[in-house]
């Protein structure tokens, strides 16, 4: 589906609380915010349960959404990858006390200054700069939270290579956004 | 070491929720306050989006897109104060410990590998020259310091690791609140170098108990 049906399609929830609208949302994202979750290491029953939690925000939250800050794929991101700290958090060891702090860093973080536009150029930009192997690198380190030995075995390269290629994109970011 | 690789390496982390408690909350704060890292994290948050967008399809089982829309577990927003004073209130009524005349400390009790600490010195003070066993992130919340390294002040972070020795400033006009992660404790050299390793060799051994 293309970007601007999906901003039309969110624009008739916000505005119409559009049912069939949020049908289609669904039918797109549904089944790759459940892989985000599998990716990320999530079984299947809890994906599932996290992905509708993370719809249901989509649907009740709406008008949070603003379409020149950022695109919707993003948006949607945001609030997956905050459900997943949710429940990584709450099946932890780890003895979070009542003070944690995660809970209220990460809700609804409104992502603000920068313009869609101006994001789209410089995504444009890096995706020019950045090879396939890069690429891949960012999805499986940042996206998919792969350990740099694990990008190693998976794409047969030394760990050396992965760890000097992923330093090349932390440090291009800067010129990225000149 | 490479602090633009270390500065970026937090923010991608952040972006991707991967850091524990105490570095979240020093990673939120430097976004809050220094808007270069803030529109680094915002392209990188854009570019894990696109991600999303073109990831591949593991259609859920067992769910209907109406059972999304009668969820009631799904609160509304809260109106969210800057991480900082969200978690410790003001920061005058914290119990400020004092380490030395001008130099006092507030550790926090998260539960995590990573050690956070306030930090507020008094106008002019300066700490011994010391390095860091481990990682230490300073970030300036207030007022600002200098050491041989250059100044750094409200929004700027500083990365030093076993590598760098330095004599850290704070400024003569406005003291200095910081906030510091340490991965592990710090070495001092110098005329008060032992003493203030006795120091933090002590407090670790009251820390194991």
């Amino acid at each position: 589906m293309e970007k601007s049906n999906l901003n039309d399609l969110m624009k008739r929830i916000q505005k119409d609380r559009d049912e069939m609208a949020f049908s289609q949302i669904f039918d797109f994202f549904a089944p790759k915010v459940n892989s985000y979750f599998i990716q990320n290491r999530i079984k299947f029953e809890s994906s599932e349960e996290l992905t509708q939690e993370v719809l249901s925000t989509v649907w009740v939250k709406s008008n949070l959404y603003d379409s020149t800050k950022s695109a919707l794929s993003t948006w949607i991101f945001t609030i997956a990858r905050n459900k997943k700290i949710d429940f990584l958090r709450k099946n932890s060891k780890i003895n979070f006390k009542e003070e944690d702090i995660r809970e209220f860093l990460y809700l609804d973080r409104e992502i603000d200054l920068i313009e869609e536009n101006e994001a789209k150029k410089q995504i444009e930009r890096i995706n020019n700069e950045l090879d396939e192997q890069q690429k891949i690198m960012i999805k499986m380190n940042f996206f998919e939270n792969k350990s740099h030995k694990k990008i190693a075995d998976e794409l047969e390269i030394p760990l050396g290579t992965v760890k000097s290629r992923i330093r090349q994109i932390l440090t291009k970011m800067h010129e990225f956004l000149r | 070491m490479n602090e633009i690789v270390v500065k970026n390496q937090l923010i991608f982390d952040f972006a991707s929720g991967i850091l524990g408690p105490a570095k979240s909350l020093f990673a939120s704060t430097y976004l809050e306050l220094n808007s270069d890292a803030s529109k680094i994290s915002s392209t990188f948050e854009n570019m894990l989006g696109e991600n999303l967008m073109d990831n591949e399809n593991i259609r859920p089982k067992n769910l209907k897109y109406t059972d999304c829309m009668n969820n009631k577990n799904i609160k509304s927003a809260s109106n969210l104060k800057d991480p900082v004073t969200s978690f410790f209130g003001n920061l005058n009524n914290l119990n400020w410990k004092q380490v030395y005349k001008g130099f006092m400390e507030y550790t926090t009790s998260i539960d995590d590998k990573d050690e956070l600490k306030l930090i507020k010195m008094d106008p002019g003070v300066s700490v011994p020259m010391h390095s860091h066993a481990g990682k230490e992130y300073i970030l300036v919340l207030d007022g600002s310091f200098c050491d041989e390294y250059g100044e750094y002040s409200k929004g700027d972070i500083q990365i030093n690791d076993q590598k760098i020795k330095h004599t850290p400033i704070a400024s003569k006009d406005t003291g200095c609140v910081c906030l510091s992660i340490t991965e592990k404790d710090v070495i001092f050299f110098g005329k008060y170098g032992s003493f203030l390793n006795l120091f933090t060799f002590i407090k670790s051994f009251f820390k194991q108990k």
